[in-house]
């Protein structure tokens, strides 16, 4: 690969796409962009943006009156003259004289406006006491809350950081400043834990960075009172992992239509026969659209940096989105090169926006409620957005799974990207295959076909734990042992990615004519491919990069590629190589059935299954 | 300057070529032809390093043909060219210009000297909206952008109406007085013939003949001879005045020699007319095929 070729390719698929994008695609996405823009403009205003309750509450009162300060800052209340005849007429819904409401709820909107009201007073009040010169005067009862990290996955708190609240204590110890409500209308208000502070409630904890983010998200920049302390859905990772994911999925549909059209009608078959290689080839079309999706994410992360929605942003999170871009493009690659149409493209890359934005977005909602959300590399955005450290080994562990899976993907799409391969009318099928033959030369590539595909193997079962661990919490009976669902469901996943990925090569190779057909070679391939599983299996310790074993489910997920602790050194090592034997023997038995045909593959793969199943299940059910 | 030795092409189980074995001389001009799935265009695109051999080997210029250098050296005109219909000739033949790191100066007076001669007009209009006789002459440019030694045209004429085909067909010829060395293939025999110095026929992805055009007819061909007489013989038929049968024997001549002199007249002329490549093709290819093109799968 030569980087001057590269660039070369890569100026001319801008070039190329530039003059072949017609007025009616522009403007559809512009109209695409000033959408996304009003709904995070509608995001950051907390959805209050719109306007659509100003002035909704009529309330006659005068300067005078206390009240007059808490109804100015409401936009919902619209000031009037006092007037007990405009309220007989229906025109204002409260009448207050000094502190007296002289006017009585009858409808449900007058009553709906007092309520309003006692909220506004209760916020108000937080605001004027936090301003006190004298925060111990203001606030004469200190309470400090501290978080406990609860075991089990359904204990969903979202403030379960690292026990320090949020509070506007230099030293970030968590202890928080309350005092006692004035006991009149406003509804009890014990306090403020992240009052007095200022901004400061970003120097705490993760909960507390959290709430700061989330009261600039919602507008409500008081925050810190115990009723913002818990809210039970985490809306600001969703938003800020939303406002990420979405740009990628534009840039997979202009991408794959570019990857696609090179093999229709034969248009790439010029450029292979330049001095090109594939590699510069594939690098130059691919090259604008990485940097045009992390140049978005640098915009996103800028924007609200310098919008002072999220002022810790930095270039932290735009190192994390490029691993997902790298998934994104190689998925995105992969599948034009397997697509034999634009319709059958449009299919496949709907499935790898379903489910690599499930892969990307789901973990990322329970950011600082369990190890679970490292899995994907969007957590560590919203940490970094909301002004978390991120360390090494979480950046490692959360990054390095998808970047190599990209890789692996670009890789196996680079094998098609040849004249035989890549203008052929071949099923999607039957291109995975020769995908995956593209890498057979001889029985030992076997071992590495192994070892290469293990990054898939890993994303998936990481994944597989992330959307299965909700259900961790229900019991399910099975064969007399009293077992999680979620647990059962991962380890019945994960037995069957396994198998399929040290089986389906092997597969490939006799369908490709690399192996011979007999039942030796069939076994010794087949032991080969679970030699290599079994080494790179050992990948799979990048989980101890992680708390993922903190779970049960994490736990039982990666029993084949970690030992419990305590264990004799000679349980220790049985268990160590009893895998192993585990790998080869399933291996050889699916190897010996895709010698004979599909039909052999699928039923000796199924008995390889139930195999590595009942083993993982009688491990898991003894020693996790 | 190219060098094919025993280049075999196999697809599954499919024989696409067996094993041919050829080679072209500097500045020669090389023909391939054949019936459809003879192995032609195979046989060309792994010359041109498009396809890899599964066995044997083919080199250019001493280079192999997977090299980038080789590629460097070669133009490649496929039988069906589609070109980036978003682009105008101008800009589609930078881009190439590019890719083969062709100095910008020299690509820009190349690419204009290059499209005067094949006199493409409308230069600035989107390859999407020329005709195919135009699309091909770009193609056609594009292939000559690096100055290439060797060119390898699969079908240059393909498709195209006859006058822009004759057009194509000069240039070409053009090329070859220009001292390039080009390996054609063509349905259209004629082409072939006028411009090839060798050819070889291939059927069933397998060489069955070789040679200059004379070698071919003495070995594929015959000669016929047209007898002419004063005087009508069985078979003969009235030409200007005299009387003529064609024969393919000098017994069968001889024989209407004593015919005529029997009817009181004599031969006043014997011309001969030698087998066109076409009846040369022909009857190559009722000789059959020579075997399987299918590889018997080893059973355990």
């Amino acid at each position: 690969m030569q980087l001057d070729t590269l660039l070369r390719v890569a100026k001319w698929e801008v070039t190329k796409n530039a003059g072949g994008v017609d007025k009616r695609t522009i403007l559809v996405m512009a109209l695409s962009l000033v959408a996304m823009g009003a709904v995070a403009a509608i995001a950051v205003s907390g959805g209050t943006g719109a306007g659509m309750d100003d002035g909704i509450y009529r309330i006659g009162v005068d300067e005078s009156s206390p009240y007059y300060g808490v109804a100015a800052d409401d936009s919902t209340f619209d000031i009037r003259e006092p007037d007990p005849a405009a309220v007989e007429r229906r025109q204002q819904e409260l009448l207050y004289r000094g502190t007296q409401l002289r006017s009585v709820p009858r409808t449900a909107k007058e009553r709906a406006a007092l309520t309003e009201l006692r909220d506004s007073t209760a916020q108000y009040n937080d605001r004027t006491l936090a301003r006190d010169d004298n925060q111990t005067a203001a606030f004469p009862v200190s309470v400090t809350l501290v978080y406990e990290q609860q075991s089990g996955s359904s204990q969903l708190d979202p403030r379960s950081g690292d026990g320090s609240g949020g509070s506007d204590s230099s030293d970030g110890s968590g202890s928080s400043t309350g005092g006692s409500g004035d006991g009149s209308d406003t509804s009890g208000t014990g306090g403020s834990a992240a009052s007095g502070g200022g901004d400061s409630g970003t120097a705490g904890g993760s909960g507390a960075n959290l709430g700061a983010i989330g009261a600039r998200l919602t507008g409500d920049v008081q925050g810190g009172t115990p009723s913002d302390i818990s809210p039970p859905f985490p809306f600001e990772s969703l938003v800020l992992a939303f406002l990420y994911i979405v740009p990628m999925n534009f840039v997979i549909q202009a991408y794959g239509s570019s990857m696609l059209s090179e093999r229709l009608n034969r248009r790439g078959e010029l450029l292979l026969v330049t001095p090109a290689s594939r590699g510069d080839i594939i690098g130059g079309k691919t090259l604008p659209y990485l940097a045009g999706a992390v140049g978005v994410a640098a915009l996103i992360t800028a924007a609200l940096r310098f919008g002072n929605i999220a002022p810790a942003g930095s270039y932290v999170a735009v190192l994390a989105v490029v691993p997902l871009v790298v998934l994104f493009l190689s998925a995105t690659f992969c599948g034009a090169m397997f697509a034999r149409s634009f319709k059958e493209l449009t299919f496949v890359t709907v499935t790898i926006t379903v489910t690599l934005t499930s892969y990307a977005f789901v973990p990322a909602i329970f950011t600082d409620v369990t190890p679970i959300a490292l899995i994907s590399p969007l957590t560590l955005v919203v940490l970094d957005l909301t002004g978390q450290s991120v360390g090494l080994s979480s950046f490692v562990f959360s990054t390095v799974p998808p970047l190599l899976t990209g890789l692996v993907l670009f890789g196996l799409g680079a094998g098609l990207y040849r004249e035989e391969d890549m203008f052929t009318q071949r099923p999607i099928p039957l291109k995975v295959l020769d995908a995956l033959a593209g890498g057979i030369n001889s029985r030992r590539s076997a071992l590495k076909m192994s070892i290469v595909l293990l990054p898939l193997v890993i994303v998936a079962e990481l994944a597989a734990i992330a959307f299965l661990f909700v259900l961790d919490s229900v019991s399910l009976n099975v064969f007399g042992t009293n077992q999680s669902l979620g647990i059962v469901l991962v380890l019945g996943v994960i037995v069957i990615i396994e198998e399929l990925a040290k089986s389906l090569h092997v597969y490939a190779g006799y369908e490709h004519a690399r192996y011979e057909r007999t039942l030796r070679s069939a076994l010794g391939i087949g032991a080969l491919s679970g030699l290599g599983f079994f080494i790179g299996e050992k990948g799979l310790l990048i989980a101890r990069l992680s708390d993922l074993e903190s779970l049960p489910i994490g736990e039982a997920a990666l029993q084949g590629a970690t030992l419990p602790a305590g264990l004799p050194l000679w349980v220790a090592g049985l268990l160590f190589m009893l895998p192993l034997a585990l790998h080869t023997v399933t291996a050889a038995i699916s190897s010996v059935g895709a010698s004979r045909g599909r039909r052999a593959y699928v039923a000796a793969l199924t008995v390889a299954i139930v195999i590595h199943f009942a083993y993982n299940f009688t491990v898991v059910s003894t020693l996790v | 300057m190219i060098d094919a030795r025993d280049i075999r092409k196999e697809y599954g189980g499919f024989v696409a070529v067996q094993g041919s074995s050829f080679s072209v001389d500097r500045g020669e001009v090389f023909g391939i032809i054949g019936p459809n799935g003879a192995g032609k265009t195979t046989t060309l695109k792994m010359l041109a390093g498009l396809l890899e051999p599964t066995s044997g080997s083919a080199e250019i210029a001493g280079l192999d043909t997977e090299t980038a250098e080789m590629r460097q050296q070669l133009g490649f005109l496929p039988e069906e060219s589609p070109l980036y219909e978003e682009m105008t000739p101008i800009s589609y033949l930078k881009f190439f210009a590019d890719l083969y790191d062709v100095d910008p100066d020299v690509a820009e007076e190349r690419m204009h000297d290059t499209l005067d001669e094949l006199e493409l007009e409308h230069r600035d209009r989107k390859l999407g909206d020329m005709s195919k006789g135009m699309k091909r002459k770009v193609a056609i440019a594009r292939s000559l952008i690096n100055d290439p030694d060797v060119l390898i045209y699969d079908e240059p004429a393909s498709g195209l109406d006859p006058l822009t085909t004759n057009y194509v067909i000069e240039f070409t010829e053009q090329l070859a007085n220009e001292g390039k060395t080009i390996v054609f293939s063509a349905h259209n025999l004629f082409h072939v013939e006028s411009i090839c110095d060798r050819v070889v026929i291939m059927n069933e992805g397998e060489i069955v003949a070789r040679g200059d055009l004379e070698e071919l007819q003495a070995e594929y061909g015959h000669t016929r001879y047209h007898v002419y007489t004063t005087v009508d013989v069985p078979d003969a038929v009235q030409e200007n005045g005299s009387y003529k049968r064609v024969v393919e024997s000098m017994d069968a001549v001889e024989e209407t020699r004593e015919r005529a002199e029997a009817n009181g007249g004599d031969v006043v002329d014997i011309r001969t007319e030698e087998s066109s490549l076409e009846e040369v093709f022909l009857n190559v290819a009722e000789a059959g095929t020579r075997g399987t093109r299918y590889v018997e799968e080893d059973a355990e």
